[in-house]
């Protein structure tokens, strides 16, 4: 398996490991969620709190995440600043609120809302970002089907996601293999000496084999899984889902809690919505 | 006795095809049996097999005739999922069939599709995967497990269904020699364990016959030509003309001219009664013809203390060895055991990480991969993976294109590659319309195109039958003879080792354990165990018969090449 990717097949032995694939999906989606429903720091932070003790907890390896999470950080931060270059005062419209700090020129002012909502939105981002490197870390795709099902997805979608993580390092395998062979009768794929234009028609020209050979392979798996009786019921059970533990038990009420917080936050949003989006201590 | 299969005058026409596929069946099997379905490819066995358990018409729509019931259900009328509670299927595709991400989730999924609970789950996967011999693995993942585990794997999956019949759609396909011979006896104990109805769909018959069947049914186009006990069969010639091999012993007997009376058991070696045939083989041993030893001299690869690593690990220790021009070589070994790498590090798509090897007399670290391209040719498994334009002549000329030939040199190469080929009649055809043996071909001009000195083709025989087989080799030898390529088979075949190459190199985890003459390999028990390949019946035979194994294959290789060359 190329371990580039971030996808664990085997379970692991953290607390967030153990868990059944129910729990682990319910509270990342709804972790999420809240987060797309809120702008309210006072969501967000705690929020960005639990994603990052998630993320520790699950002793992930160090050098692939330092390496993706400083990259999206750049990312964040960058769009931050394009977000800042366009409209400057961004904390009136989103804070209602324009207390200046500095001043470059008239227009490229740094107000003391603009920071605020920036804050907020870098958190809000990252927080999402770290819930979801968790949850893929510590999920395996087949706890994923069960979890995915446990909320409600009919199985029958369950099982193409499970399915596709399956096959991928399967045809990447091909991949390289069919790559292998037409380098061999003379394509040239190196970088340095092929111009993009002619590598990507040289690319397309190796998805055709590999495309054709996939198809042979979904028609010899869907006879497999049909005479091993998919879909024969209305319903269908897990061997990858655990019974729940005594923290799944216990998570089921936070489960609960969460759940009832994002509907809160989104009655709010919907009946009650206040004059700016984004709450700050000072704009009140 | 109970039948559990009954077929009636039954024929089937799939949907896309105008003729039908069988033809007017009538057979019944009864509870017990342990039935083995041989037919070459395009017979109708597997057809045979996917109305027995379902798939047709449920998969696959057509015209029926006739009646087929299973376990008294007439298969039209059921749904698949009936007919799957009474018979249970692994397939060839080793790959495809396990959809699950653990090997526990893949035998419990036919458990997790019938809304089992996970506690019940639990213990029956354990239970099956006991049977198969593959507790200890339930946690392993497919990209960790060989062909042969996911086929056990695969049956364990439908063990615990308590089904009737147990169906094997080529269950030897994907498997090395020692893994096969593994596969055979497992059917064999599950069969006796648990008394279920066997049928096996094969082509590969000596290999099946390493454990008892009890009957044997021949298909050739569609039909059923011959069912009867298997003594019956090798005393037949029906095999030979419905393009399936015999047992190399039987050959080797037949070749000694012994004739089989109507008692003789000859479908078990261990059980043969060699007396009776002792004076035969030996009077034709002795006609056997002095070895003349084809010295070959003029050297065109150089491999001198190469070794690879992948990362920590090393995927090839210390090989030396020379390749001269005009040679057939087979390369063998198991899976893993650094054949793929070998052929890897041949065409520079990595180097030695010591070592060296050397072109022509020259340090091949200077050449890169394209320009190797025109020395060492790949043909890869798979046709469908090599294809990637329309038209014949497109394909052929891809790789002149890409070496930046100009339009003159190009539709010269064609021409002639075509006609090295025999495929000169078909230049203009569309790649569409070949069979997978008229694509293996083109992959091969493809190749050839480029006029290298060498190719090494990866298992060119894989998933064919005998005269699909006899063809492409008799194409392959050609080339060997006629145009003096060198050709490196990686293979774990060992009838192509034996009947198509002078010389075999043998791998096994990562080091190089034999290079020799072929009967010598073959008949050194030490290294047919480290490899994974299977000791030949001619050994047996031959050392029944008290004779060396060594010169009593080589008679017999001399004996099959002129038999060949006659025609």
């Amino acid at each position: 398996m190329d371990d580039k990717l971030f996808i664990t097949l085997v379970p692991g032995n953290t607390f967030l490991d153990r868990l059944t694939g129910k729990t682990k999906t319910r509270l990342f989606f709804l972790f999420i969620f809240m987060l797309v429903a809120t702008w309210d720091i006072r969501v967000i932070i705690p929020c960005f709190v639990v994603s990052v003790i998630g993320l520790l907890s699950i002793k992930p390896d160090k050098k692939k995440n330092i390496a993706i999470t400083i990259f999206v950080l750049l990312m964040n931060v960058f769009n931050l600043f394009l977000v800042w270059f366009i409209e400057p005062d961004y904390g009136l419209k989103m804070c209602g609120g324009s207390t200046v700090l500095f001043q470059f020129t008239d227009y490229f002012i740094v107000t003391s809302e603009s920071l605020w909502y920036f804050g907020a939105r870098l958190f809000k981002f990252m927080a999402s970002f770290f819930f979801s490197l968790t949850f893929i870390q510590c999920i395996t795709p087949s706890e994923l089907a069960a979890g995915l099902h446990s909320i409600f997805v009919p199985y029958k979608i369950c099982m193409v996601v499970s399915l596709a993580f399956r096959y991928i390092p399967d045809i990447t395998r091909d991949f390289t293999n069919i790559k292998i062979s037409m380098q061999t009768r003379g394509m040239e794929l190196d970088s340095k000496k092929t111009k993009v234009g002619t590598r990507l028609k040289q690319y397309v020209l190796i998805l055709i084999p590999l495309i054709i050979t996939s198809f042979d392979r979904v028609g010899n798996i869907a006879n497999g899984m049909d005479l091993r009786g998919f879909g024969k019921k209305k319903d269908k059970t897990y061997y990858a889902e655990h019974e729940d533990t005594k923290a799944d038990k216990y998570l089921a009420i936070v489960v609960w809690i969460l759940l009832a917080c994002f509907i809160a936050l989104v009655v709010k949003k919907t009946f009650f919505p206040g004059p700016y989006e984004v709450w700050c201590p000072w704009c009140l | 006795m109970t039948k559990v299969i009954e077929f009636k005058d039954f024929s089937f026409r799939y949907k896309k095809q105008n003729e039908f596929t069988l033809h007017d069946i009538n057979l019944t099997i009864n509870e017990g049996e342990k039935v083995l379905i041989l037919g070459p490819s395009g017979s109708g066995k597997t057809t045979l097999g996917s109305c027995i358990n379902g798939l047709i018409p449920f998969s696959y729509n057509g015209e029926i005739k006739g009646s087929c019931k299973v376990c008294g259900i007439e298969t039209q009328e059921a749904s698949i999922f009936k007919i799957s509670e009474h018979v249970g299927t692994v397939q060839q595709d080793t790959d495809a069939q396990f959809v699950g991400l653990s090997v526990g989730e893949d035998i419990a999924f036919s458990l997790e599709n019938d809304m089992v609970p996970r506690n019940e789950m639990l213990e029956k996967v354990k239970e099956s995967a006991t049977i198969v011999g593959m507790e200890n693995f339930l946690q392993s993942v497919p990209y960790n497990i060989s062909g042969g585990q996911k086929q056990k794997v695969a049956l364990a999956g439908i063990l615990h269904n308590d089904v009737d019949i147990l169906l094997f759609d080529e269950p030897l396909a994907a498997l090395d020699p020692a893994m096969g011979m593994a596969a055979v006896d497992l059917i064999d104990k599950v069969y006796k364990e648990k008394k279920k109805t066997v049928l096996i769909i094969e082509h590969r018959l000596e290999d099946v016959l390493y454990r008892h069947v009890d009957r044997v049914i021949l298909m050739s186009e569609g039909r059923i030509v011959l069912d009867t006990t298997p003594n019956e069969l090798l005393k037949s010639d029906l095999l030979k003309k419905n393009g399936i091999r015999e047992p190399l012993y039987i050959s080797a007997l037949k070749n000694a001219g012994v004739k089989f009376d109507k008692d003789d058991n000859i479908d078990n070696i261990d059980e043969l009664n060699i007396d009776k045939y002792k004076k035969n083989i030996i009077a034709d041993f002795k006609k056997k013809k002095k070895t003349v030893n084809l010295s070959k001299e003029e050297k065109i690869i150089e491999i001198k203390d190469v070794t690879f690593k992948y990362g920590d690990f090393t995927a090839l220790k210390n090989i030396s060895f020379d390749i001269c021009k005009g040679e057939k070589i087979s390369v063998v070994g198991k899976n893993g055991a650094g054949k793929s790498t070998l052929a890897k590090l041949l065409c520079g798509i990595i180097r030695p990480s010591e070592g060296e090897i050397l072109y022509n007399g020259e340090n091949y670290l200077k050449f890169s991969i394209k320009e190797l391209g025109r020395i060492v040719g790949y043909v890869m498994q798979n046709p469908n993976q090599m294809l990637v334009k329309d038209m014949i002549k497109d394909e052929i000329e891809l790789a002149l294109k890409l070496n930046g030939f100009d339009e003159k040199v190009t539709e010269e190469r064609f021409v002639e590659t075509m006609k090295m080929t025999g495929l000169y009649s078909m230049r203009n055809w569309p790649v569409a319309v070949l069979s997978y043996g008229q694509k293996k071909r083109v992959t091969i001009a493809a190749i050839l195109a480029l006029q290298p000195s060498v190719i090494i083709l990866d298992e060119p025989t894989a998933g064919q039958d005998y005269n699909h087989y006899t063809e492409i080799m008799k194409f392959i030898t050609d080339l060997n003879e006629n145009f003096n390529i060198t050709i490196l088979f990686v293979t774990h075949d060992m009838h192509l080792a034996i009947e198509y190459t002078d010389r075999a190199i043998v791998f096994a985890d990562g080091e190089m354990i034999g290079d020799d003459v072929v009967y010598k390999i073959l008949s050194n028990e030490e290294i047919i165990e480290r490899a994974n390949l299977k000791k030949t019946s001619l050994v047996t035979i031959a050392k029944k018969a008290g004779i060396e194994p060594e010169e009593f294959i080589e008679h017999f290789i001399e004996r099959e090449k002129e038999e060949r060359n006659n025609g």
